[in-house]
Parts: C-alpha cells; sequence; structure tokens
C-alpha cells in the first residue's frame, strides 16, 4: 500500500514522470533495439572472417540460396494471404453466419500452436514422411511447396485480423451510400473501401512477412522429417543447421553475413512496403457498371465466400489438427521428467518476458498511442517493429553476440534467452496496448486528473480497468508466441531445451511418436490458456 | 472560493495561436461563459486553467497564487468534459465516489457526500446503473455529482449540454446553474451557444482567434457589443457600411454607399470616418408601405431610412423574421412577434427603420469587415 502511495505522489512530479518514461527509453533501447542489431556492427569489427566467406564460393551459393528462398517464400506467402485473406476478413467483419465464432476461435489456433508441432502435422498432411504410419496425402514433395504451404499457416491469420480490425472501423455507411448512388457492391468495395484499408494492408503485409521470414522451428522440423536438411535452407534453418553442425565459433562467419543479410533486407523491407502500398493506387478511376453488377450478384459472391471457407479449412485448420490423428496411435513412452523440465523453463522465460514487457512496455505503449504526432512518438513508434521485423534467429544470434561480448562467461545462457525472447514479443505486447489505448478517449485521465486523481491513480483506476482485456490479450500472444518460438532459443544456447527446441531434439532421433504425444499435450495446455483468456476478455468486455 | 488570473498566456499548436495573449480576471464564486465560435481557443482555455494544457507564455494564478507549475490534481479545479468521460467500468455510485476514495477520504463522511450529491442530482434511482445504461442528461447530471463530490473550488464546465436533445438542454440550463451557484463554486463555462450563454452567465466574455474581445454582463455584451464580430455572434445583427456625414447630441448621421443615411447612437469618431453600424435584427424595424387604393389614392408613407422589398416571410413559432431586399444594401433582417405575420408577404415594399440609440458605430477593422465578421 505505501508503495503504491509512493508511486502515486511521484507521479505527481512532472521531473520524476519524465525521469521514469527515459529509463524506460533507455532500457528499451539497451536491451532491446541495439542487442537486436548489433551483429552488423559485429559484421564489421569481424570484417576478416565474413571475409573468409566471400572467398568460399559453395557457401557463398548456399547463403544466396537460403536468403532466395526465405524471402521468396515469405512474398508468394503473402501475395497468398492478401488475395484470399481481403474476402475472408470481409466475412468475419460484415457477414453474421452460424459457427462464425466457433471459426473466429479456430483461427487464431496456428498462432498459439508451438511451429515445430505445426511443421510436423503439416509434413504428415500434405507429404509422406518416413517413420509415420498415419497416411497423408502425399502429395507434396518439394521442399519449397512445402515451406508456402507450411508458412501460409502461420501468417494466415495475422493477415486477416489486421484487415479485419481496419475493416471493423470503416463504417458500412460508405459502401451503403456508394450503392444508393447506383454503384454494384464490387464497385463500391473497390473504389471507396479498399482505398480506406491500406493501413490495415500495411500491417497485415509486414506481420506475414516478418513472421514467414522469422520462422525457424515448424520449418526446420519439416525441412528434417524430408530428408533435407542438410540441402535445403532458408536463412533460419541455415543458421541454426550451421550452429549445430559446426558450432557458433567455427561458423562464425557464415552466420554474421546471413544474419547481417536478413536483418537489412528485412529492414530495407519494411520501409519498401510502407511506401509501395501507401503510394502504390488501387485502380478506382475507372468502373466497369455492367462486369461490376454482373459479378456483385447471383453465384459469384457467393461461390467467392465458400472458397474463402473452404480454403480457409483444408490449407489452414486440417493440416494444423492432423497431428491429432496421433490420438488414434498407441500411447508413446514419454519421458514426463524431460517434457516436464523443458515445459518449466519454456513457462519461466516466457513468464519473465511478458511481465518485463507489461512493465516497460506500457510506458511506450502510452506514449505511441497518446503522443503519436510528437517526433519522439513517431520515431518510438517505428522504433518497435523492429524486433518483429528482423528474423528471430538472427536477432537471437545477434543479442547472443551482444551479451557474449559484455560477459564472456557461459552460465548466464538462460538470461541469455530470457532476453531474446524480450526483444521479439515486446513489440506484441506494445502493439496490442498501443492499439486499445487508441481506442479510449484521452479525457477519461484528464477528467480523473482534475477531480484529483494523481496521474499514475488515473491510470491504474481509470484507463487500466478498462484495457484490461486488451493487455491481457497481449499479453497472452506474446505468452505462446514465446512458448512456439524455437529459433531464437537455439541461436542463443545450446543448453536451454524449451519445449518446442525438445520437440525438435525428438524429431531428430525420429522419435515422432513421442514428438506428437508431446505437442498434444502442450497443446491442450496452450488451448486451457487460450480458453481462460478468452473468457476474461469477455467478462472484461461486457461494460466497456 | 478562488478568484481566477489568466495574464497574457500563449499557446501555440504548430502555428495555429490558440491563446493568442489571453488575459481574464473570473471572480470569486462567478458563473462566467466563455463564448466563441468553434476553434476560437475556448477549450483551450479551459485546459490551461485546469493545468492540462501547459501556456507556451503568461501566469495562472488563483486567490493571488500562482499556479502555472502546480500539478493538474492539486489545482481544485474539476472539468466536466463535453462527453462527459464517466468511466464505464464504474458504476453512477463508484463514479461519484471516485474522488473521495483516491484521496482516501474518512468513509462514513465520504459515503454521506456521495449520497448527498447523487440526491441533488437527482440520480437516486440509478445509482447502481454503469454509465452505458443512462442516458444523455442523465451522464450529465452524474458527471456534475462526480465533480462536485470531489471538493473542487473551480468547476470548468467544457459545452456540457452540447450532447443533450434540444429540449433538454434548455431545461438543463436552470437547473446547472441553480446547483453551481448552491455550492458557491467559480465557474468557468465554455460554449458556442449565445443564448445559453446570454441565459446562464453573471458575465460573458467573448473569445475569437485566442483573445478576448469583449467581457461584460450579458446585457452589456447583447446591448453595447464592442466589435462588429460581437454584435454579429451575440445575437444577429444587419451590418451598414459608410461614412460619418454628423453627429449630434442625441444620434450620429451616416451615409450609406447608395446614398441613404441612417442613423445611429452617438459617437466621438470624426466626420468622413468611415465605419460599420450594427443594429440587432430584433430592433430592426420594417414598416409596410401601403399600396394607393381607391378610397386612399394617397396613403400616407411611413418614415424610415431607406426602403426594402420582403423577399421572405419565415415563420418560428414565437418570433418570425422577415428579409427584405434592399437596394445597392443586400438582405436586411427583421425579427417580430409571430402576430404580425399576416402583415408581410412576399414582395411587399417595406421602410426599414430603427431607434438609433440602439445601433452601435463601429471603425472599420484594418482587416476589412468580411474577414471581422466570419463565424470560424
Amino acid at each position: 500500500m505505501s508503495l503504491l502511495k509512493w508511486i502515486n505522489d511521484i507521479s505527481n512530479n512532472e521531473r520524476s514522470r519524465k525521469a521514469w518514461f527515459s529509463l524506460v527509453c533507455l532500457i528499451f533501447v539497451i536491451f532491446i533495439i541495439i542487442p537486436s542489431v548489433f551483429v552488423v556492427l559485429k559484421m564489421f569489427t569481424e570484417w576478416g572472417i565474413v571475409h573468409e566467406v566471400f572467398k568460399d564460393p559453395v557457401m557463398m551459393s548456399t547463403i544466396e540460396g537460403a536468403i532466395w528462398n526465405s524471402f521468396s517464400i515469405a512474398g508468394l506467402v503473402t501475395i497468398i494471404d492478401i488475395l484470399v485473406g481481403i474476402p475472408m476478413a470481409w466475412i468475419f467483419v460484415r457477414k453474421p453466419f452460424k459457427g462464425k465464432r466457433i471459426l473466429d476461435t479456430l483461427m487464431d489456433m496456428p498462432l498459439a500452436f508451438p511451429t515445430a508441432v505445426v511443421g510436423i502435422s503439416i509434413v504428415m498432411f500434405w507429404g509422406i514422411p518416413d517413420g509415420i504410419s498415419i497416411p497423408g496425402l502425399g502429395v507434396v514433395v518439394s521442399p519449397y511447396i512445402m515451406l508456402i504451404l507450411l508458412h501460409i499457416i502461420f501468417t494466415y491469420p495475422y493477415m486477416v485480423r489486421s484487415l479485419s480490425a481496419i475493416l471493423e472501423q470503416i463504417e458500412p455507411n460508405y459502401e451503403t451510400a456508394a450503392m444508393t448512388l447506383s454503384a454494384s457492391r464490387l464497385t463500391a468495395v473497390r473504389t471507396i473501401t479498399l482505398p480506406l484499408f491500406r493501413a490495415g494492408l500495411v500491417t497485415g503485409t509486414i506481420l506475414c512477412f516478418a513472421r514467414s521470414l522469422s520462422e525457424t522451428g515448424g520449418t526446420f522440423i519439416a525441412l528434417q522429417m524430408m530428408g533435407v536438411d542438410s540441402t535445403f535452407f532458408t536463412g533460419p534453418t541455415f543458421i541454426a543447421y550451421m550452429k549445430a553442425e559446426y558450432g557458433a565459433d567455427v561458423a562464425m562467419g557464415p552466420m554474421i553475413l546471413i544474419s547481417v543479410l536478413m536483418i537489412i533486407l528485412a529492414l530495407l523491407l519494411l520501409v519498401v512496403v510502407k511506401v509501395l502500398i501507401m503510394r502504390f493506387k488501387i485502380p478506382v478511376k475507372k468502373v466497369w457498371p455492367q462486369l461490376g453488377r454482373k459479378v456483385s450478384r447471383g453465384a459469384v459472391p457467393k461461390l467467392k465466400d465458400v472458397f474463402s471457407i473452404a480454403f480457409l479449412v483444408l490449407m489452414v485448420l486440417l493440416p494444423t489438427f492432423y497431428i491429432f490423428t496421433f490420438l488414434t496411435q498407441p500411447m508413446a513412452d514419454i519421458d514426463y521428467g524431460a517434457l516436464l523440465s523443458a515445459t518449466g523453463i519454456s513457462f519461466l522465460i516466457a513468464g519473465i518476458a511478458v511481465a518485463f514487457n507489461i512493465i516497460f512496455g506500457t510506458p511506450i505503449a502510452l506514449y505511441i498511442a497518446r503522443k503519436r504526432n510528437t517526433k519522439l512518438g513517431k520515431i518510438l513508434d517505428s522504433l518497435v517493429n523492429v524486433p518483429l521485423i528482423i528474423p528471430t534467429t538472427a536477432l537471437g544470434f545477434s543479442l547472443a553476440l551482444f551479451w557474449g561480448s559484455i560477459y564472456a562467461g557461459g552460465s548466464l545462457s538462460l538470461m541469455m534467452v530470457i532476453f531474446g525472447h524480450i526483444a521479439f514479443t515486446f513489440p506484441l505486447v506494445v502493439r496490442n496496448i498501443a492499439g486499445a489505448v487508441e481506442e479510449v478517449d484521452a479525457s477519461y485521465e484528464e477528467v480523473a486528473i482534475t477531480l484529483g486523481a494523481k496521474p499514475f491513480q488515473a491510470f491504474s483506476k481509470v484507463l487500466m480497468p478498462i484495457i484490461k482485456s486488451s493487455i491481457v490479450a497481449g499479453a497472452i500472444l506474446a505468452f505462446t508466441r514465446s512458448l512456439g518460438e524455437t529459433g531464437a532459443t537455439i541461436a542463443i544456447s545450446d543448453s536451454i531445451k524449451t519445449v518446442p527446441v525438445y520437440i525438435m531434439d525428438l524429431i531428430k532421433l525420429h522419435n515422432y511418436t513421442e514428438a506428437a504425444f508431446c505437442s498434444i499435450i502442450l497443446i491442450a495446455i496452450c488451448f486451457v490458456l487460450m480458453f481462460a483468456v478468452r473468457i476474461l476478455v469477455n467478462r472484461g468486455g461486457n461494460r466497456a | 472560493m478562488p478568484e481566477i488570473v489568466l495574464d497574457g498566456l500563449y499557446k501555440d499548436y504548430g502555428g495555429c495561436m490558440a491563446a493568442n495573449g489571453l488575459s481574464i480576471k473570473v471572480n470569486d464564486g462567478e458563473y462566467l461563459c466563455v463564448l466563441g465560435p468553434t476553434g476560437s481557443g475556448k477549450t483551450t482555455c479551459l485546459r490551461m486553467i485546469c493545468g492540462l494544457t501547459k501556456p507556451d507564455k503568461g501566469k495562472i494564478s488563483f486567490n493571488g497564487v500562482d499556479v502555472t507549475n502546480m500539478p493538474v490534481s492539486e489545482r481544485k479545479a474539476a472539468m466536466l468534459s463535453q462527453v462527459y468521460s464517466l468511466f464505464p467500468p464504474k458504476t453512477v455510485y463508484e463514479n461519484v465516489m471516485f474522488s473521495p476514495e483516491i484521496k482516501e477520504w474518512e468513509e462514513e463522511s465520504a459515503k454521506q457526500l456521495v449520497k448527498s450529491m447523487i440526491k441533488m442530482v437527482h440520480m437516486e434511482n440509478k445509482v447502481s446503473a454503469y454509465p452505458i445504461e443512462l442516458s444523455g442528461g442523465q451522464q450529465q447530471r452524474t458527471a456534475l455529482a462526480r465533480a462536485l463530490a470531489s471538493n473542487s473550488d473551480i468547476l470548468l464546465l467544457d459545452e456540457p449540454l452540447r450532447a443533450l436533445d434540444a429540449r433538454l438542454r434548455l431545461e438543463l440550463r436552470k437547473e446547472l446553474r441553480s446547483l453551481v451557484k448552491e455550492m458557491g463554486l467559480t465557474a468557468i463555462h465554455v460554449t458556442h451557444d449565445q443564448d445559453e450563454a446570454l441565459e446562464m452567465a453573471d458575465r460573458i466574455a467573448i473569445i475569437r482567434k485566442g483573445k478576448i474581445v469583449q467581457i461584460g454582463t450579458p446585457m452589456e455584451v447583447f446591448q453595447d457589443p464592442a466589435t462588429p464580430f460581437v454584435a454579429n455572434f451575440v445575437g444577429r445583427s444587419n451590418i451598414f457600411l459608410g461614412k460619418i456625414r454628423s453627429v449630434c447630441e442625441t444620434c450620429s448621421e451616416i451615409e450609406t454607399d447608395i446614398g441613404a443615411v441612417i442613423k445611429a447612437r452617438i459617437t466621438n469618431m470624426p466626420e468622413g470616418t468611415d465605419v460599420a453600424v450594427a443594429i440587432k435584427i430584433g430592433s430592426t424595424r420594417m414598416l409596410p408601405i401601403p399600396v394607393p387604393t381607391a378610397e386612399k389614392p394617397e396613403p400616407e408613407q411611413p418614415n424610415g431610412f431607406f426602403k426594402g422589398r420582403v423577399e421572405r416571410v419565415l415563420y418560428e413559432g414565437a418570433t418570425i423574421t422577415i428579409e427584405a431586399d434592399a437596394e445597392g444594401i443586400g438582405l436586411v433582417s427583421s425579427k417580430l412577434p409571430n402576430r404580425k405575420y399576416d402583415d408581410y408577404k412576399a414582395g411587399d415594399e417595406v421602410m426599414i427603420t430603427w431607434v438609433p440609440e440602439k445601433a452601435s458605430v463601429f471603425e472599420i477593422p484594418p482587416e476589412g469587415i468580411e474577414e471581422e465578421l466570419r463565424l470560424d
């Protein structure tokens, strides 16, 4: 109680508020931003060993191939997501239908699944992996296409969610007005609503691209199950492979090079995508009334809806849940001790990361939401995206280099893994909270202060209860993301076995059944968590 | 209760001066209305008083104490916002209890206070309702009770009646004022509705472009406007341009551009000065010019300044407004009681006149009369 009173009192002093905020910004820069891009600096100090790589044509072509795979897969996946995501977002926001809520919940499930699990499930569904007795479709044998199918699952929900969020804010009045002015529905949507959509398209594109670029765990497992993990690479799997095969010291040169390339290309892409989508004019000048009317009526719109839902079910949900077919198999021998300790470590890491992010992310989120137009607000707004867009494996590698250069001893690897998870989940928490705060009129806090509340009281007693559900939602998103992360963890430490790493190890040993059952247990835990959150969110959302 | 002094406040929002040398003295226990068009700096003025916005320059003092740098929460200046901002997750009771709770007042007396405030605003039946379940008027009352229960000395009302239905708005004017007076608070009420200001205020401060143009009782501001803008903003006025021809003991004569001579109250401006004459439409009279008939081939002509032709007659309930076109001058309006409705119809010729003392004379402002009269 007295601590709270102390916080309240110092929050009333403008100087101490500024001091606290400066501290938060400092922590943000020192613990998150600098470590994330430290590898770029390292490339210059270690130029010698990086230069060696250039002389090795085999290595160079492997690196080039890996980068090409990463970016082309991410690009294709994003385009597919946009094409199928727009009609799906429409259905979610504008069309009431039976089972919508269930579909809504199911769609988030791939986000909560540990990526390694999805990797197994996908290969089982589409391919014909050795050593698994459950029949799959067996149609996909190319690793490239398999990865596209896999990455669609990880990215699709992000695209639909981003687009729905914006669509919800666009009033249907515009479309209605256009239609009363005798535009067909297609023309109305295309010329009026789509151009308003850009912000969502930018967010969705960046999220999808970043997620696909970062993906390590599921990708690595898929490649392993297909038996091509030492011949077919993406950027992140290359880093993981090199580290596992040759060790961080021997493979330092190629790892630095590919990390820097991935980081720089990803950041460049962030800028390019923003500019492109904002500048790119959706063609609205021309209208084709006849054609517009024809495709706006009758079978075409229905076909579109059916196709969208079919895509979600067949390409996303079914492959994701295919792992449950293992339940028909005899229960495997599970090393419960190892699984439990891995789960414990995963929860510990995710828990600390989320707690840290809520404490230090909230002030930044508040600043971004309330002072968006100030210079610092804009800078923070862009900086927060940095850990989001950087592939997590590169980020983890960079982080390990940064802390390793400060503290040479190796016993702090758990701490370093936690720092890594803090960095890549930070944007998720901040974005969620900032989004929620933006929805709340600033006048609530302002009125509270004029009624005698100290600034921290205005936050804790007024704003907090209103945005509580969004904070929880952001926390859960970050928590599950941390729980599922593989790439960053293995890039930072060999010794820390989180659940996804543990499952990956099982796959390496071809213990598929055990891996599947461990996955199912993990999914069950995630599901209970998500369910608890849904209840919390709904309870808080009643009156707000 | 405090006396509030704003002394030379400046606030620049990236080139837009929301306060441009703003100075006001608000008396102890006064109900002051700050009246101005949208974007004139009204809300900024309130926000600077309670501290939510910091002036770039200038000083604010309560009872002679400089509060310019005092934290908002210490100022005891409660804001009643346009949208009421009742905290959505709290009931009516919890909302009103907000201040006593965070200030950790003694529980029993706090409960008593909150109950009496809720009773005062007639919300006893809704204590456990959530804001979303309340009507606009009920929300407004609850917000008022919450502000009153905060033990503030100053109440800042930012267009408090704006979000309400027209009828309710009229009813709540008296109620709001009497509650504030009963509590003995110093109140500053910001509005763009001149009728509201005229009815509720002890004094009205007219604000425009971040500056106070005139401050005075409703009667002073209405009858003796300081500028053509005030004349037209507080009750519509007809504005005529011309040159001063002569000034006598009781009135001044102004020659308009078309040569008609009109009269206004006396002025100390020299003859030949270019001036604008403003006369409230309610004080503008239009006398019908009788049409010659068989019985009266030469009817008596009414006296007036110039002629006009009725363009249309608007029926507004208790009043009617006649718009007449005067050649070379443009449209002139007149507001009359509704019983006169049958006396006028479109196309009638009328003689336009007024009592000279009711017409104000202004020097033409340097930026021109059009700019002066703009309502933005």
